[in-house]
């Protein structure tokens, strides 16, 4: 059983005590996006990013959660050319009738955490978890600060000594498992 | 406390004055102090804080009318006694007035002040906050002042307002509800200018005449109003802008200039030019090159022509905004963007403010103030600021994946922004009064 597996039997338990199967079963492990995301429940909070959910690419540059496409730091789809495109891949177009310029795509550790949190960020740290039948690589953003992003203490975490984890970031490799 | 500064306490009627007038210094200051604070604080808080704060007001004013038991947070402290024969008079007088001015020290009877700390955080404005508290602390003196003048004492007053508490409850309540009516009203001032069909953007004003580019069926055209009434159109142009009796716009060739009452040309800049911003004699506008996107200001008298900016294709040089003197625009590209600012006279610039991680864009000038807009996660937000200060308001926001701000324009104490939507592409401008 994972750590992941036994917190949402425990949590499940203790709610179905409580507030019968139907609240029990809104903790099922299975669903503990609920929590956090897959793979990382109730510690650290996410990294700031375009969508709740702190997806990324292997460089650190913001992906939709829902199906990991590209997006900029307002949260438009872009091309690879870092245009703002439509969901059929055409370039939105602004009220004057033409195509949008680019926006800021930015790192969601190196640079937003760095510049809303005004620390030195980066990425160090990782583990791995299963999630939606491949693998998922977690990524702690690490800095010197002394708290963390949800405000209390930070931990050390996989980050190198002096760093902390100050938020947390997931990269789906494409990997079955 | 109130029969603390009688002539018997403070030693001789001189001194009572004296005592009154540091009483009611500590008062007018603290409170000040508090909605300072308060519109400091309420200055990073997001915009639903006005709607949380108008509910707040009903709530209080049922309160106050008697439909609805709701409790206060109360400190039911009074004033520390000691300070009166420990400090010198100055010093507890004006402690006393600094105790009470503070307010959430002290019983509050009714509602109104706790719903005027919620006002003042939702409306974000540390002056405002300052000067409308300030009456609070007046009105707490005015109590002691007040006796002087008829020769009654404080405690009848005091007396007097307990025996009537009906009517002071009516009073808070219709107050209350006043203040939820004026606190759910800026949403409305808000509103998109009525300008017919189609889409309507880059809003351009001077005092006898309002200007914007109306898009319909895929046909741009330039719209000028003027306050006299009316309506001029000059087809197939876009991206206007007025000074006094001249209008600027884009066309097909390049920029135009014209005097708009007439449309007697005055001026051209031809080639691949675009989003004039007229100062006569200065016109700065967008020039595409091949491999670049430049910034230049043109004397139109001399023909002189200076570059201000330059960015590589595929990054974005906004729309210019020129005033008083000075030249505002945007450039934004994959790794961030930034506002820039022109001193035409000396010829210094600036980055006003820079970001890696949001898109600054479309600022707009008037004699003594920028404005521009920020997005990022989903939220678009109007800012405006003084030139002279570095911290910012927020004039508007909207949070939508799909809803964003676009071109703006400041006159006077009156903004305009652009607001449109992706899906649909309709554009509005709205007004909204600073």
């Amino acid at each position: 059983m994972t750590r992941r597996s036994f917190l949402g039997r425990l949590g499940a338990t203790v709610l179905g005590a409580v507030g019968g199967g139907a609240v029990a079963a809104a903790v099922a492990p299975e669903e503990a996006e609920a929590f956090h995301f897959c793979g990382h429940i109730f510690t650290t909070d996410s990294c700031p990013s375009p969508y709740r959910l702190p997806r990324i690419n292997r460089a650190g540059y913001p992906l939709r959660p829902r199906d990991g496409r590209p997006i900029d730091n307002l949260g438009r789809l872009v091309n690879g050319s870092g245009y703002p495109i439509n969901e059929a891949g055409a370039r939105l177009i602004g009220p004057d009738g033409r195509p949008l310029p680019k926006g800021p795509r930015t790192r969601i550790c190196q640079d937003w955490v760095a510049e809303r949190f005004h620390i030195d960020a980066r990425i160090q740290g990782s583990w791995y978890r299963c999630c939606n039948n491949q693998i998922r690589k977690l990524v702690d953003c690490c800095s010197r600060s002394r708290r963390r992003i949800n405000g209390d203490a930070a931990l050390r975490g996989y980050c190198y000594a002096p760093r902390n984890v100050f938020c947390v970031m997931y990269y789906d490799t494409g990997i079955p498992c | 406390m109130i029969e603390t500064i009688t002539p018997d306490v403070c030693g001789s009627r001189k001194r009572q004055a004296w005592a009154l007038l540091f009483f009611a210094l500590g008062a007018l200051v603290a409170s000040a102090c508090v909605g300072a604070l308060l519109g400091l604080a309420g200055s990073r808080v997001a915009a639903w804080a006005l709607p949380v704060a108008a509910l707040l007001a009903l709530v209080g004013a049922a309160r106050e009318g008697g439909l609805a038991r709701v409790p206060l947070p109360q400190s039911r402290r009074q004033v520390p006694e000691p300070w009166r024969f420990k400090l010198p008079l100055p010093a507890w007088a004006a402690g006393y007035g600094a105790g009470l001015g503070l307010g959430f020290l002290t019983y509050q009877p009714v509602a109104t002040f706790w719903v005027a700390c919620a006002a003042a955080v939702a409306l974000g404005r540390p002056l405002a906050g300052a000067v409308c508290f300030a009456a609070y602390g007046a009105g707490r003196s005015l109590l002691l002042l007040l006796p002087l003048r008829r020769g009654s004492e404080a405690t009848a007053i005091v007396e007097a307002l307990s025996g009537r508490r009906g009517g002071v409850l009516r009073v808070n309540a219709v107050a209350l509800l006043a203040c939820a009516a004026l606190l759910a009203a800026p949403s409305a001032a808000a509103e998109p200018i009525p300008l017919g069909p189609g889409s309507h953007f880059d809003p351009s004003t001077i005092g006898p005449a309002f200007a914007y580019t109306q898009r319909n069926l895929g046909v741009s055209s330039v719209i000028v109003l003027p306050s006299a009434g009316g309506a001029l159109q000059y087809p197939d142009a876009e991206s206007p802008s007025l000074d006094g009796e001249l209008l600027a716009y884009q066309y097909a060739a390049g920029i135009r200039i014209v005097r708009w009452a007439t449309g007697e040309e005055v001026g051209r800049v031809d080639g691949v030019t675009s989003k004039p911003a007229l100062d006569w004699p200065w016109l700065a506008y967008r020039r595409a090159l091949p491999d670049r996107t430049l910034l230049e200001l043109r004397d139109l008298t001399t023909g002189e022509v200076r570059r201000l900016g330059s960015v590589p294709v595929g990054a974005d040089l906004g729309r210019p905004s020129i005033a008083a003197g000075r030249v505002a625009w945007h450039a934004a590209g994959s790794r961030g963007s930034r506002i820039l600012l022109y001193q035409i006279g000396s010829g210094n610039k600036q980055v006003v403010m820079a970001t890696t991680i949001a898109l600054l864009s479309n600022p707009s000038l008037s004699s003594t103030r920028i404005l521009w807009i920020k997005q990022r996660q989903g939220i678009s937000t109007a800012f405006v600021r003084k030139l002279r200060r570095t911290r910012a308001r927020v004039l508007a926001r909207v949070s939508s994946q799909r809803t964003f701000y676009w071109t703006t324009d400041l006159y006077g104490l009156t903004a305009y922004v652009t607001r449109w939507t992706v899906v649909g592409g309709a554009a509005r401008i709205l007004r909204i009064e600073l």
